[in-house]
Order: C-alpha cells, then sequence, then structure tokens
C-alpha cells in the first residue's frame, strides 16, 4: 500500500464489491421481504454505497486537483506542457517545480482561498466544462489559445497566499516599495506585464495576435 | 416483523438495486481510470443514482411501516 490515495482506491472497489454481490443476491434469489432481507438491503443500497461513494468522492476530488485532469481538456495541453518543461522559464512552470505545488500547480494558483473555496472552485469547473462542451470541443487546441479568458483578473491574494509581502527583502525591492497598498489590496497585478506576467506567456503571444 | 410481498414493492426495490449497481459501477470505473469523463460523471450522475436508489429503498421501507400501522388499527 503506497498512500492514503491507494487506500481510498480499494475501499471504494472493496465496499462497491458488498453492496453490488448484496443486490446481485437479491435480484437473483428474490427473497421475501422480511426483517433480514429489509437489513440485508438497507446495507447493500444504503451503507456499502455509501461508504463506497464517500472514499470515490474524496479520490474523485483528490484526482480534479492534479495537473493530468486539466489536461484532459485538450486545450490546457499547452497550458500542461509548459509547466511540465523543466527548460520553460514561465512563472507557472516555476512554480510547478516547487514541490508545494508540483503536480498540483494550476489548482493552487487558480483555487479561491476562502472558506467555501474548494466549493466555489468545483463550481466554477463545471462553469469551464459548459464552456469547453460548448465552444471549444472540436477547435485545436492552437487556436483556442488566444481565445480562452479568465473570467475575473488574477486576484493577488491568491499570490499574497504564499508572497506574504510583508517580508523586508519583498517591501525593499524599489518596485515593490512604491506600490506597495496598491499590491496588497489588488489594485495593481502581480502577474502584468512589466511585473511577474505574463505568466503563460505563449497564450499572451497568441492573444496578441488575434487583437486587430 | 411480517414479511411483505407486494409487486410493487419488490419491483421498486429491483429498481433500486440496478440503479445502485450503476452508480456504484461510475464510481469504481472513476477510481480505476481517473479521467475528466469518468470523474465528473461518477460525481454528478453517480451520484444523482444513488441518492434515487436510497429514496426509492426509504419509500418501500415508509410504505411498509405505514402498513403495519393500518394493521395495527384494524386489529384495535
Amino acid at each position: 500500500m503506497k498512500s492514503i490515495a491507494d487506500l481510498l482506491v480499494l475501499a471504494t472497489i472493496v465496499f462497491a464489491l458488498i453492496a453490488g454481490a448484496i443486490m446481485v443476491w437479491y435480484l437473483i434469489r428474490q427473497p421475501a421481504l422480511t426483517a433480514a432481507t429489509k437489513l440485508a438491503l438497507l446495507a447493500g443500497i444504503f451503507v456499502f454505497p455509501l461508504l463506497s461513494a464517500m472514499s470515490g468522492n474524496v479520490s474523485g476530488y483528490e484526482t480534479t486537483q492534479k495537473r493530468h485532469f486539466c489536461g484532459g481538456c485538450h486545450v490546457m495541453i499547452p497550458y500542461t506542457d509548459d509547466a511540465e518543461n523543466p527548460n520553460s522559464t514561465s512563472l507557472a512552470s516555476l512554480h510547478a517545480r516547487n514541490e508545494l505545488f508540483g503536480d498540483r500547480n494550476c489548482y493552487r494558483c487558480h483555487e479561491d482561498y476562502a472558506m467555501f473555496g474548494a466549493v466555489t472552485t468545483k463550481a466554477t469547473g463545471l462553469v469551464h466544462a459548459y464552456h469547453y462542451v460548448k465552444s471549444y470541443w472540436s477547435m485545436p487546441a492552437e487556436d483556442a489559445l488566444g481565445k480562452m479568458h479568465l473570467y475575473n483578473p488574477y486576484p493577488n491574494s491568491n499570490c499574497m497566499h504564499c508572497h506574504s509581502t510583508r517580508l523586508p527583502g519583498f517591501e525593499e525591492l524599489a518596485d515593490h516599495k512604491g506600490a506597495l497598498e496598491s499590491i496588497r489590496e489588488g489594485k495593481e497585478s502581480c502577474v502584468s506585464s512589466g511585473c511577474h506576467g505574463p505568466v503563460h506567456p505563449f497564450s499572451k503571444k497568441k492573444e496578441e495576435e488575434a487583437q486587430p | 416483523m411480517t414479511a411483505l410481498s407486494s409487486p410493487s414493492a419488490h419491483r421498486r426495490l429491483r429498481y433500486a438495486c440496478w440503479m445502485t449497481i450503476a452508480a456504484l459501477a461510475m464510481f469504481v470505473w472513476s477510481v480505476i481510470d481517473p479521467g475528466v469523463i469518468p470523474v465528473m460523471i461518477a460525481m454528478s450522475v453517480g451520484q444523482v443514482l444513488g441518492t434515487l436508489a436510497t429514496m426509492l429503498f426509504l419509500w418501500v421501507v415508509l410504505s411498509d411501516l405505514r402498513r403495519a400501522r393500518v394493521l395495527d388499527r384494524e386489529r384495535r
């Protein structure tokens, strides 16, 4: 057993098999609905499926945070390829090489950091899926690069989750010093061109080419 | 508790069993092959099917309890 993730996979399968066996027994034998049959069905339709769904959901939630999941939509492949490229100097790729981000670098930068952040992030993910099916399904990834946008400007608060802006090294830098308050308030974006952006330079180039 | 032989109860339970089997198959698929489609299907369709199956089961149990109370009144 390698990790908790493997344990969750195993639990999902074992609970599903137990529930499945009870239901196949009921479907084949069709016994009278005695108290014992009802208890067996309670276990087969409710208890074991619930346990299987719980471990399956946690496992699924973990999966949705990984880079390969984001790259499951072909228009994201240039982004995931860049993140995995050890020679890339883009901000996204540099972060992906940080162990704290690792194979979850897309999620770590684009998740909402709030009490219900995970919920709102996943809800937005469903909107992404809708737009993907509606607009990008048959579009080549190269063509989609200049057309995809964030719904809202990238919030500095996501950067500040790790980069507090309170360390002397940060405050002493001339560019930061003159704009400390507007950076902290999110009025001046950390990822704007000339500061630390663009984060995904290849997509920015396409975006500029697409503009008249 | 007496055994019930209501055909509608058996039919509902059969539907519940098939729905649960389908939902569990989706969950198992999503953990064995954790791609976009399996995970999204399991966490949406699988969830709905599992919930519907549980509701069908509860419906049968509640109908059973209601029937038992009716029998009690007749006895009184």
